[in-house]
């Protein structure tokens, strides 16, 4: 025996390490289970995910080796990574993008599971598992975006904290211990650098492992035809007999699709990170540089779309209640339908709910992306007041268009295709509203206009009333005003204006 | 000899380990990060960018924008640097904002100061003319000299022959004496808009020579009429024509009629 | 992660393994051995006690921070006369509640508003609606938040946009011509009304 054991050790090296560890035996049935011969090109967004998320923990791992996990020090440490490090810019690039499309392959792989079916029995827990590793790689994702320590992350973590604040009862001290403490500061930097090298990780890699297991244990499901019903009682046996029969072994034969996506993949993330760099760091994190305009990283500006478009009334109870809802409803979805068709073209309705859903993300993101509710902060001083709407304006009216951009209008409201998109374009605003409704409007506000009344004086509610009402296409005649092109053309409003506003009255209006 | 299998993965190696080390050689790729170069105060592109921002909404260039264009080599010429840093630090009138830091603005009196040299350097071609205010061409001379009180009675002549066939009843260009107007420009304002007018709008700039006034208006011409019009501006006890022409006014306080 | 079905199930191929320790596989054959009972009680409950000792430490450590042991204090704004009546102007100070490393994360930034001589309002620079910074235009008398557009009157009240109350604002006093304000903590809903 012994003698048998060296001869084996001498040939190779190999066996001698198999017969003490079993890592062939253990590895054998994943590399060589069988798979459906139908499973081709449909079947390759997971091996992508778990390429993205392999790259993920090797880039990760580098980075720790020089980030300075420290409130005072992350944002320093990352430039010095960006600027001194030889290829310390590309790794955080590496970092950056396949955190990106490691989000967008598990979307794909997930939409694609949901669309075939394949969460059907005996698959519920694949699903389920895929699930919580959704939430994990988000959660990364988040934290990830903490850990550059920017402006956007310090306000990021602000909106955060914000709502958490909101839950009931224990909002407080829930903010507090999301934040490590009564303020956005080193603890919680550090708490946010625990949970996204330690905690996160970890979930994510026990989650990958009980997925693989689960996909060994349940084999990778067939692509789905019409009129194939899965029927939970013989499901099993029947597969069983079809894999043993058409199955083809994952290696070498499905896998060599993988590969291929997965080097498509792998090479077009290179040209990415190489090409467009690291995401990064943004503005030194001191919360009293306000001139910022936070926004969230891709796989979340769908979420700071939807929190702005809530009613506000119901807001709260949405942002807190509506997460919990959606991950019950995910992990639901097996158990909901477990057996029966799998076919897209026999499950409509599951086809327009996976469209619908897609569809709303989509949009909320490109709402996001495009924030038409935020006003341009530097509206009022930074984009001109187009020729066509100073051409040919009276004195009065000149006065009024500078009033507009004074007083920050131009914010939230457009002229010529710039400004604010928060209130309606202005171009042709005489065509809606007389002078009358121009004059409420301003000055009382109202369809979430703020009112400016007390912050105008009467001469100024004048002019820019004579300019607003000057907005219309060029062959129409200024707003329901009759001749306004006569010198002193608004009476209506110094009326108006004296009657309306007691507590403005002009003083010095009626004396010449 | 090599069999063909061993030439193609020969060249295969070869290609391969080309691509690496020409990506192993180069740490400059497109998306390496440049250091940022620290903004200077005065640069250039300092003052353009701070100007974009901060001034474009209104101060635009050629017919854009409501009101007088900065880019325009006649303002520098009678604007000294003294004269431009307090309209913008402390605001001018009812509708220029005060940028002083300590007026509550966003610049700090170092940047103003830079500003107005990058905004000279770039638009104000001439040096500045002379000190005197009498005589001549209007739009010579130191313009905070410039706007002295006028005769308003010739002032009323210089109108009706000047500025009465578009400015006056009937005319198309609106009325100038309109006190809601008047209430939200201040002499200076007026003074400029008669001086410059807005050329490129078809307003005429009256120290030009115009069809039936040969030199176009005088110094005196201009604050005589300036004086007239300014005359139809209300006036109350609270605010009114000495507020509005009060230049180193805080601008909340111009802003408001009420308290 | 131990799997009752295992052996039932022929195709699988995982049974060598070695993941099987877990379970009560192995020890089938024990004996009614009275003392291995014992020391598996003895054993199953040291560990709880210790177990429960050595969390005592750990959960506090984590959940410290949650029980609200830090207070707000007053904080020095500077001289009153830099903040002229009617105007409203940006200052910064230190957190009173910092640590060492917080770095400039422990910078603060507040809007005061001096209403009139003596009587101020100093509003917290986050949104009420999800802590975005907030700025005051002077010209329109509004604060505007940039993230999800609340917009504010000069007095702190809600004027647009989704906040669901106007600005926090910190408690204020004036000692021997300064302006404190009682401050620390992130605002919050808790916060003043």
């Amino acid at each position: 025996m012994n003698r048998e054991v060296i001869l084996k050790l001498l040939k190779s090296p190999a066996q001698w390490i198999e017969e003490r560890t079993g890592v062939v035996a253990f590895s054998a049935p994943l590399l060589f289970h069988h798979v459906p011969r139908s499973a081709k090109w449909w079947y390759v967004f997971g091996s992508a995910t778990l390429m993205f998320f392999t790259i993920q923990i090797v880039t990760g791992i580098c980075l720790g080796t020089m980030y300075a996990p420290s409130a005072s020090n992350a944002w320093e440490s990352l430039r010095f990574i960006d600027e001194e490090i030889p290829f310390g810019w590309m790794l955080r690039a590496l970092h950056g993008w396949s955190s990106s499309a490691m989000v967008v392959m598990m979307a794909i792989h997930m939409l694609q599971v949901f669309m075939h079916g394949s969460f059907k029995f005996p698959r519920e827990l694949n699903w389920i598992t895929g699930v919580f590793l959704l939430l994990t790689v988000l959660a990364l994702a988040f934290t990830g975006q903490v850990m550059r320590w920017d402006q956007d992350a310090y306000w990021g973590l602000g909106i955060g904290a914000a709502i958490v604040d909101r839950v009931p009862v224990f909002g407080d001290q829930m903010r507090a211990l999301m934040l490590g403490g009564p303020i956005i500061g080193g603890e919680t930097l550090n708490r946010f650098f625990a949970l996204h090298v330690f905690i996160l990780p970890g979930a994510a890699i026990a989650l990958v492992g009980l997925h693989m297991t689960l996909i060994i244990k349940n084999g990778i499901s067939e692509m789905p035809k019409p009129g194939e019903i899965v029927v939970p009682s013989t499901y099993r046996e029947g597969f069983e007999e079809r894999m043993k029969k058409t199955g083809v072994p994952f290696f070498p034969d499905a896998v060599q699709r993988d590969m291929v996506f997965c080097g498509v993949c792998l090479l077009l993330l290179v040209f990415l990170a190489a090409y467009y760099g690291p995401f990064g760091p943004g503005g030194m994190p001191d919360p009293t540089l306000i001139n910022t305009n936070p926004r969230p990283d891709y796989p979340f500006m769908w979420i700071f779309g939807a929190v702005s478009l809530l009613p506000p009334a119901s807001e709260t109870a949405i942002m807190l209640v509506a997460p919990v809802v959606g991950i019950v409803i995910l992990v639901a979805v097996p158990f909901l339908a477990n057996s029966g068709e799998r076919a897209p073209s026999r499950r409509p309705g599951m086809m327009l709910l996976a469209v619908v859903v897609v569809m709303a993300i989509v949009a909320l993101t490109w709402e996001g992306v495009t924030s038409p509710w935020s006003p341009v902060m530097d509206g009022w001083s930074a984009l001109p007041t187009p020729t066509q709407f100073v051409k040919g304006r009276t004195p009065l009216q000149m006065q009024g268009a500078v009033v507009f951009q004074f007083a920050q209008c131009r914010n939230c409201h457009e002229l010529g295709g710039f400004g604010g998109k928060r209130g309606p374009a202005l171009d042709e605003v005489a065509t809606r509203m007389s002078p009358d409704q121009l004059i409420r409007q301003v000055q009382q506000g109202g369809g979430n206009m703020p009112a400016f009344g007390k912050n105008l004086n009467s001469a100024q509610m004048t002019a820019i009333v004579d300019f607003l009402s000057t907005l219309h296409p060029e062959n129409e005649a200024d707003s329901a005003i009759p001749g306004a092109q006569l010198p002193l053309p608004i009476k209506s409003p110094l009326t108006m204006n004296t009657v309306s506003s007691g507590a403005e009255t002009p003083a010095g209006i009626h004396s010449r | 000899m090599m069999s063909p299998q061993t030439y193609r993965l020969l060249a295969c190696v070869l290609v391969f380990s080309a691509i690496v080390f020409a990506f192993v050689g180069c740490d400059r790729l497109h998306g390496k990060p440049t250091e940022a170069a620290p903004t200077v105060i005065g640069s250039p592109s300092w003052t353009q960018s701070t100007f974009n921002t901060s001034c474009l909404g209104c101060h635009s260039k050629g017919a854009e924008g409501a009101a007088i264009p900065l880019m325009n080599a006649g303002y520098w010429k009678v604007a000294t640097d003294a004269h431009v840093i307090q309209v913008l630090s402390h605001g001018q009138g009812v509708s220029m904002p005060n940028y002083l830091d300590s007026d509550g603005g966003p610049l700090t009196s170092d940047e103003i100061a830079a500003l107005v040299k990058g905004m000279r350097s770039m638009w104000g071609a001439g040096s500045l003319g002379g000190q005197g205010a009498q005589g001549g061409h209007a739009g010579q001379g130191d313009i905070s000299a410039t706007v002295v009180a006028g005769d308003a009675a010739s002032g009323a002549k210089v109108f009706a022959t000047a500025c009465a066939s578009c400015h006056g009843t009937g005319g198309s260009a609106g009325s100038v004496t309109d006190p809601m107007y008047l209430r939200l420009i201040s002499d200076q304002g007026l003074w400029s808009a008669v001086v410059y007018g807005r050329t490129e709008l078809g307003s005429p700039a009256w120290n030009q020579p115009m069809p039936n006034h040969p030199t176009g208006l005088t110094t005196t011409e201009v604050a005589d009429v300036v004086s007239w019009i300014a005359q139809a501006r209300p006036v109350s006890k609270a605010q009114g024509q000495a507020k509005v022409q009060t230049k180193s006014q805080p601008k909340n306080q111009n802003a408001s009629d009420t308290k | 992660m131990s799997d009752n079905t295992k052996g039932e199930t022929k195709k699988e191929g995982c049974v060598g393994c070695g993941c099987g320790g877990g379970g009560g596989g192995r020890p089938a054959a024990v004996p009614q051995d009275a003392r291995r009972g014992f020391m598996f009680k003895i054993g199953a409950g040291l560990l709880g006690i210790g177990g429960a000792l050595a969390a005592v430490p750990i959960v506090g450590y984590i959940v410290g921070p949650a029980r609200s042991r830090y207070r707000n204090q007053w904080v020095d704004l500077g001289a009153t006369t830099a903040f002229p009546s009617g105007q409203t102007r940006f200052a910064t100070f230190l957190n009173p509640i910092r640590q060492p490393t917080d770095g400039d994360a422990a910078k603060t930034a507040c809007w005061v508003r001096c209403v009139e001589a003596g009587k101020f309002q100093v509003f917290a620079i986050n949104c009420a609606h999800l802590g975005c910074p907030v700025r005051w235009f002077e010209q329109s008398k509004l604060f505007m938040c940039p993230c999800h557009g609340g917009v504010y009157y000069q007095d702190g009240s809600r004027a647009a946009g989704p906040p669901p109350r106007g600005l926090f604002e910190y408690k204020w006093k004036v000692e021997s011509g300064k302006l404190l304000i009682d401050a620390g903590r992130l605002p919050g809903l808790e916060e003043s009304v």
